[in-house]
């Protein structure tokens, strides 16, 4: 079964310390098991929802919203995550 | 009609997946949908399904139905088909694989929010202010919800339509001094 853009949001949720300590999109596909050219497009999804922040040294880990998304009881699965109201303040 | 107007159907007892039913001793009508175990009853006697309908209706169009019922356009349809499926999506990344504006994709994101299938949360953003997020009720309690608001618009339409029948029962009982368009616009106004 193929890894799904939650499963990447949570593992990097997993992985990113209080300290802030990022990791690599090449260890979270190995963590997942999973394509790295797959991973890195769902850290990209991730990042253009603010879910997510990549360095420029590639490493990356979760944002405040993604904790705080993570944390939401969510009945159903679907999320879409909408900064418009943010980008106009 | 016109010829480009789809067949016209009729109420088939045998073989339509839904029970129009009628009471025997009064004139209770009801729509039932789904199974009728135990039958369903009025005056303790079960209902039976009308046997002899006449009347042939336009077969409705899904696109119609949910403007209609629920203000929903094809764009907030195509929003909620989107949205079920896998997330997080960023609202840009909706309107892309949509083709509409962004700003269109947050008015329908908060249409479906309104009319209750779709909830939205307010996230902290870590840069300063809020985030949008829009995430769907469980899909099986969008299924009643869909289906019990239809049926509170199926109920609001059959209300008119008895309306308009007793306007032009009242209309041959006691009003011959105006015509009878003139008696039923007036009360049924434009809104």
């Amino acid at each position: 079964m193929s890894v799904t853009r939650r499963d990447v949001l949570e593992r990097l949720a997993a992985t990113t310390e209080p300290s802030g300590r990022t990791t690599t999109v090449a260890a979270l596909a190995a963590t997942l098991d999973a394509d790295e050219a797959i991973v890195a497009a769902h850290v990209d999804a991730l990042v253009a929802c603010e879910l997510a922040c990549r360095h420029d040294d590639g490493t990356a880990r979760v944002t405040v919203t993604g904790d705080e998304l993570l944390a939401l009881d969510i009945e159903g699965a679907v999320v879409v995550v909408d900064c418009l109201e943010a980008d106009s303040t | 009609m016109s010829d480009s107007d789809p067949t016209p159907v009729q109420y088939d007892p045998e073989a339509s997946r839904y029970d129009v039913l009628e009471c025997t001793g009064c004139d209770n009508v009801v729509l039932a949908l789904g199974r009728d175990d135990p039958p369903m009853t009025c005056h303790g006697e079960p209902m039976e399904r009308v046997s002899d309908p006449e009347m042939r209706v336009k077969p409705p169009d899904v696109r119609q139905v949910l403007l209609d019922a629920f203000g929903l356009p094809k764009a907030g349809l195509d929003i909620c088909l989107c949205v079920i499926g896998e997330g997080p999506l960023s609202a840009n990344e909706v309107a892309e694989t949509l083709g509409y504006d962004r700003s269109t994709v947050t008015r329908y994101l908060n249409e479906l929010v309104d009319l209750g299938l779709l909830r939205r949360s307010e996230l902290n953003r870590e840069a300063g202010g809020i985030v949008n997020v829009y995430h769907s009720v469980d899909l099986e309690r969008m299924r009643r919800e869909t289906l019990v608001g239809f049926y509170v618009w199926a109920g609001e339409a059959a209300t008119l339509i008895e309306e308009a029948n007793l306007t032009k029962r009242d209309y041959l009982r006691e009003n011959h001094e105006r015509d009878l368009p003139d008696v039923f616009w007036d009360r049924f106004p434009d809104e």
